[in-house]
C-alpha cells in the first residue's frame, strides 16, 4: 500500500501494522503505534501477550512478518540491530561479566572507534547520571542487582541512541530497590528527553512511569491512552480488569438511561452524537464499577450516592491504607448480576474503603449494608454476554461446551446463560420469558434458519452460529452487506478480535459489472473502513477488494481455508436467508457471527415478512 | 577446628573429609609415593644418567610436543564441534552428540589399531596422503592423530555446557550496542567460554601425556624418532629395570604436575577476574 501520510517528524517511533507469527499463530497481531519525541511509553500486558516480542522487533532482535517500523522517520524494518541506534535494557541486565563497569559502558563507543579521552568523558557523565560515580573499575559481579541494572542503563545510553527500549528492567529486583531505580530511570529519561518504550506486566509501574500506556493482550494492542484516562474510562473488559480491580456488571441500556437490575442508576450519559443511536436501542451493556467508587451505609437513606441495592458483608481484609471488602448483593437485587463468567461470583462486589471511611462506619462480617455507587462507566463493547438457545437441554449443554464459545467467554470474562426454548424455530410461539440479552448462540444445521428467524423476531441483534466441528480460527473475515451495518459490524469485530489470536481481513465485494467504474470508490471504501476500524475501535485489519457475487465469493473463501471465522453485517434478513442460507448449514465449517442492523440510527431488525 | 565446621543441611563434614583423604591416599598418593621411594633408591648419578639419556630426552620432546599439538588442535576443532552441537539443531544432532563420547568408551588399543588401518600406506586415508607425499603412520604425525582422537571429547564436553550457558541476551545486547558478529564472538562469547576451554585443553593435554594404548600401534616405536615416554617405561619394566622405570615415571610426574598446576593457576586467576566477590 502506498504511503498515504508522510510520517510526522515529531514521531520518534512509528509502528505500522506490525505482525509477527510463530508457527502460524500471530504473537504480535497488526500493531500500529506512534510514540512522540521524548515520550515515555509503557507497554503493559500479561506474560505471553506479545509485548516483549514487539519490543525486540523494534530493536531488530526479532524480524517481523508484516508491517513497517520507523525510527525518527527512518524506515528501519530491514535494518540490522547494530545500525538501528537503539539502546536496549534487558530484564537480567545482560552485562558483560568479564568486563569492568567502565568497559561495559564504553563498549558501544569502542566498537565505533571513539577515542579514549572522549570515551572516558562520556562514561563519567553516564555514571553520574545513574548515580554510580567511582564504580568504574568494579566488575558486574561485585555490584548489587540494582546497581547492575543502572550500569546496563548507562551502557544502553552510551552511543546516544535515538530511542531507549527497556524489557521488564525491574523484574529481577526487590520492591524497595525497584522504586529507587524507577525514579532514577524517570529522571534520566526526563533529562535526556529520549523517547522510551518500557515493557512491564506491573500496572503500578506503568502508572508511575508512563506518559502514555498501551495495553497488550493476545498480541493485540488493545488500548492506548494516558494512565488516568485508561483507568477511568477503559473501552474493554480486559483493560478494565487489568488496570486495577474492577466490578463488571451486566446492565441494560434503555431509553431512560442505564439500569442495573431494577435500579435506574444513571439517566443521562454524555456521549458523542454518533453513538446516540446505540443509546436509543435497548440492549445489554457492561458497566464497570471501581471498588473505590462503591460506598456502603447502614441504610439506603444515609447513602450519598446512587443506590444500587442491599448487600451483606462477606469478607473484610485489611491491607494497610485500604480495607478490602467483598459484599454479596442480596436476593432482591440479584438481577444486578456480575458479568463475571464464574457463577460463584455472580452477585459479589469488591469494595475498598479508606481509613477515613472505615472510622466513620466500622463494619463487621455478616452485617447488612446498603450499597451505593459514586461513578459508573459503561464499556463501549458491543458484546456483553452470551445466551445459548436450544430446544433441549442436551443440545444446549453441547453448545455451551463449544471450544470457541468457551474461549470467547473466558477471555472476555463474561458469562454464558442457557435458554431452553421448546418452541425455538417454530412460528407463532409465545415470547421468551426473558428479554434477549447479549449475543444469541445457536448451532449450525438444518434448523438454524428457522431458529434465526425466531430470534430475529424477538429482537436479536447479534447471533453466533457454531458449527459442530471447529478448528481454532487463525483468520477472521469481516464483511457487511450494506453501509448501515458497517459501524456495528466493526465494533463487534473489534471486540471479538481482542479476544482471539487471529488475523482480521475486511473483504469489500463489489458487483462484477462495475469493476472499472467503481474501482476508485471501492478503494476509498476500503481505506475508510480501515481507518474507521483503527480510529474508532482500535482494530487493525487487512483489506481486500474483490469483484463478483458476495455470497459466491465468501462460499469459495470458506471452502479454501479450514480454520476461520466470519463476521457478517446484515441489513436485510430476507435477502440474507435467500443468498446466505448455506452459511447456516455448513458442518464442518466456520463459526459465523451475524450482526443485524436495518438502519444505522436504529434498533436491530424486527420486521420480518 | 570448630571454625571449619559450617552448619549445613547435610551432616558429615568429618566423614566426607575422612573418606576423601583415605581414598586419595589409597589410590593416588601412596602409589605415587611408592614410586618416588623406589626411584630414590638410585644415586643422583644413576638418576641423572636415566634422565639425560638421549633416547629419553627425545621421548620427552615427542610426548609433550605431540600432546601439546593435539590439545591445541582439539581446542580449535573441539570448540567448533561444541558450537555446532549447542547452537544448531540439525538432523542427526543427537547421534553426533553421542558419538563424541566414543573415544572414552573404546579401549584405546582398538582406537590405535583402527587409526593404523585407516592411515597405513594401503589404508583409505593413508593412500591419498601418501600420494601427496605425507606419511602419517610411524611418524610423529600419527601420534598426534591418535592423541587428537583420544583428547577430543575432553574439550567438547567441557566447552559444551559453558557455551550453552552464554546468554543470548549478551549477544543481543552487544548487537544493539553496534558490535559486528566478529566482535560479538571475539569480545563476548570467547572470553565467557575461555575458562571452560582451558579446562578442556588441560584435560586433553594431560590425557595425551599419559596415553599409551592407541599410540604404540600407530607410532611404530622407532628409537629416537617415534618412541613416547610411557613406552620407554614399559620397555624398562620388561627388562626388569624397575628403578629406572620409576625414575622415568617420577620425571614425567614432576613435569606433568608442574604444567597442570600452572594451567590451573592461570585458570584460577581468570576465574577470579570473572567471579570475584560473588556473594
Amino acid at each position: 500500500m502506498p504511503d498515504l501520510l508522510p510520517v510526522p517528524t515529531s514521531m520518534s517511533i512509528t509502528l505500522d501494522q506490525i505482525t509477527k507469527r510463530y508457527q502460524n499463530t500471530p504473537v504480535v497481531n497488526d500493531v500500529s503505534l506512534e510514540v512522540s519525541d521524548g515520550e515515555f511509553f509503557v507497554l503493559l500486558g500479561a506474560s505471553g501477550s506479545g509485548k516483549s516480542t514487539l519490543l525486540r522487533a523494534i530493536a531488530g532482535l526479532t524480524g517481523v512478518d508484516h508491517g513497517r517500523i520507523s525510527l525518527h522517520g527512518r524506515d528501519v524494518t530491514q535494518v540490522s540491530p547494530r545500525k538501528r541506534e537503539v539502546g536496549f535494557v534487558f530484564q537480567n541486565y545482560a552485562l558483560f561479566k568479564h568486563m569492568s563497569v567502565a568497559d561495559n559502558i564504553e563498549f558501544a563507543l569502542r566498537v565505533r572507534g571513539v577515542k579514549s579521552a572522549e570515551r572516558r568523558a562520556r562514561r563519567q557523565e553516564l555514571l553520574r547520571l545513574v548515580a554510580l560515580e567511582g564504580m568504574d573499575d568494579r566488575l558486574p559481579t561485585q555490584l548489587s542487582g540494582g546497581q547492575q541494572q543502572r550500569v546496563a542503563v548507562a551502557r544502553a545510553l552510551a552511543h546516544k541512541p535515538q530511542v531507549l527500549l527497556m524489557d521488564e528492567p525491574f523484574g529481577a529486583l526487590d520492591a524497595k530497590i525497584r522504586e529507587e531505580l524507577r525514579r532514577t530511570i524517570r529522571e534520566v529519561q526526563r533529562e535526556l528527553k529520549i523517547s522510551t518504550i518500557l515493557v512491564t506486566h506491573d500496572q503500578e509501574e506503568a502508572f508511575a512511569l508512563a506518559d502514555r500506556i498501551g495495553v497488550m493482550n493476545l498480541g493485540r494492542l488493545l488500548e492506548v491512552g494516558r494512565p488516568e484516562e485508561l483507568y477511568a474510562r477503559p473501552a474493554t473488559r480486559f483493560v478494565a480488569t487489568f488496570l486495577g480491580a474492577a466490578n463488571l456488571l451486566l446492565a441494560r441500556q434503555t431509553a431512560q438511561g442505564i439500569r442495573v437490575g431494577a435500579t435506574p442508576v444513571s439517566t443521562m450519559l454524555d456521549k458523542p452524537a454518533n453513538q446516540r443511536a446505540e443509546l436509543r436501542r435497548e440492549h445489554e451493556v457492561v458497566a464497570m464499577l471501581r471498588p473505590e467508587e462503591i460506598s456502603l451505609a447502614v441504610e439506603r437513606e444515609s447513602l450519598n450516592s446512587i443506590y444500587l441495592g442491599a448487600g451483606k458483608v462477606e469478607t473484610i481484609s485489611f491491607t494497610g491504607a485500604f480495607e478490602r471488602l467483598r459484599v454479596r448483593m442480596v436476593e432482591a437485587d440479584k438481577a444486578a448480576v456480575s458479568a463475571d463468567a464464574d457463577a460463584e461470583n455472580l452477585a459479589i462486589l469488591d469494595v475498598t474503603r479508606t481509613q477515613h471511611e472505615q472510622r466513620q462506619l466500622p463494619l463487621s462480617v455478616g452485617q447488612s449494608v446498603a450499597v451505593g455507587v459514586r461513578r459508573i462507566h459503561v464499556l463501549p463493547t458491543p458484546l456483553s454476554s452470551y445466551s445459548v438457545y436450544a430446544v433441549t437441554s442436551t443440545e444446549a449443554d453441547a453448545l455451551k461446551q463449544h471450544p470457541l464459545l468457551v474461549d470467547l467467554a473466558t477471555r472476555m470474562k463474561t458469562r454464558i446463560t442457557t435458554q431452553i426454548e421448546p418452541g425455538l424455530g417454530q412460528a407463532g410461539t409465545a415470547r421468551p420469558q426473558q428479554p434477549l440479552a447479549g449475543v444469541a448462540v445457536i448451532a449450525a444445521g438444518a434448523d438454524a434458519g428457522a431458529q434465526l428467524d425466531w430470534l430475529l423476531q424477538r429482537g436479536a441483534a447479534e447471533v453466533l452460529i457454531l458449527p459442530g466441528q471447529y478448528t481454532p480460527a487463525t483468520r477472521v473475515l469481516i464483511h457487511w452487506t450494506g453501509e448501515e451495518v458497517r459501524r456495528a459490524t466493526l465494533a463487534v469485530a473489534a471486540s471479538v478480535l481482542r479476544h482471539v489470536p487471529a488475523e482480521a481481513t475486511y473483504l469489500n465485494i463489489l458487483p462484477e459489472e462495475e469493476s472499472d467504474a467503481s474501482k476508485p470508490s471501492g478503494m476509498r471504501e476500503l481505506l475508510d473502513a480501515r481507518s474507521e476500524a483503527q480510529a474508532v475501535h482500535g482494530l487493525e485489519m487487512r483489506t481486500e477488494l474483490h469483484y463478483g457475487d458476495a455470497a459466491a465469493l465468501l462460499q469459495r473463501e470458506l471452502a479454501e481455508h479450514t480454520s476461520g471465522m466470519l463476521i457478517l453485517g446484515v441489513t436485510d434478513p430476507v435477502d440474507f436467508r435467500q443468498r446466505f442460507d448455506w452459511l447456516l448449514q455448513q458442518s464442518p465449517g466456520w463459526p459465523v457471527l451475524l450482526v443485524f442492523r436495518s438502519e444505522e440510527t436504529s434498533a436491530p431488525v424486527r420486521k420480518m415478512t | 577446628m570448630a571454625d571449619t565446621r559450617q552448619h549445613t543441611v547435610l551432616p558429615g563434614f568429618g566423614l566426607t573429609v575422612g573418606y576423601t583423604t583415605f581414598f586419595l591416599s589409597a589410590v593416588v598418593l601412596i602409589p605415587l609415593a611408592a614410586m618416588v621411594i623406589k626411584a630414590s633408591s638410585m644415586s643422583i648419578g644413576q638418576f641423572m644418567a636415566v634422565l639425560l639419556d638421549p633416547r629419553v630426552i627425545a621421548s620427552y620432546k615427542l610426548t609433550f610436543g605431540t600432546s601439546l599439538l593435539a590439545a591445541l588442535i582439539n581446542s580449535v576443532f573441539g570448540f567448533i564441534i561444541a558450537w555446532s552441537l549447542v547452537r544448531y539443531d540439525f538432523p542427526g544432532r543427537k547421534f553426533l552428540d553421542a558419538l563424541i563420547d566414543m573415544p572414552f568408551a573404546l579401549p584405546t588399543a582398538v582406537s590405535g589399531i583402527a587409526l593404523t588401518a585407516v592411515f597405513a600406506q594401503d589404508g583409505w586415508l593413508g593412500q591419498q596422503l601418501a600420494r601427496m607425499g605425507i606419511q602419517v603412520v610411524y611418524t610423529w604425525l600419527g601420534i598426534t592423530v591418535a592423541l587428537t582422537l583420544i583428547g577430543m571429547p575432553f574439550v567438547v564436553r567441557s566447552v559444551q555446557p559453558a557455551l550453552a550457558e552464554v546468554q543470548r541476551d549478551l549477544e543481543d545486547a552487544a548487537e544493539t550496542l553496534g558490535a559486528t558478529r566478529f566482535t560479538v564472538f571475539w569480545r563476548i562469547i570467547f572470553p565467557t567460554v575461555l575458562p571452560a576451554l582451558l579446562t578442556g585443553f588441560t584435560m586433553a593435554f594431560a590425557r595425551g601425556i599419559g596415553e599409551y594404548g592407541s599410540v604404540i600401534f600407530i607410532a611404530g616405536n622407532l628409537p629416537m624418532k617415534t618412541e613416547i615416554t610411557p613406552l620407554l617405561i614399559v620397555i624398562k619394566l620388561e627388562q626388569y629395570d624397575y628403578v629406572g622405570a620409576a625414575a622415568l615415571g617420577c620425571i614425567m610426574l614432576g613435569m606433568s604436575f608442574f604444567m597442570l598446576l600452572s594451567i590451573n593457576l592461570l585458570q584460577a586467576w581468570g576465574r577470579r577476574r570473572l567471579f570475584v566477590g560473588k556473594r
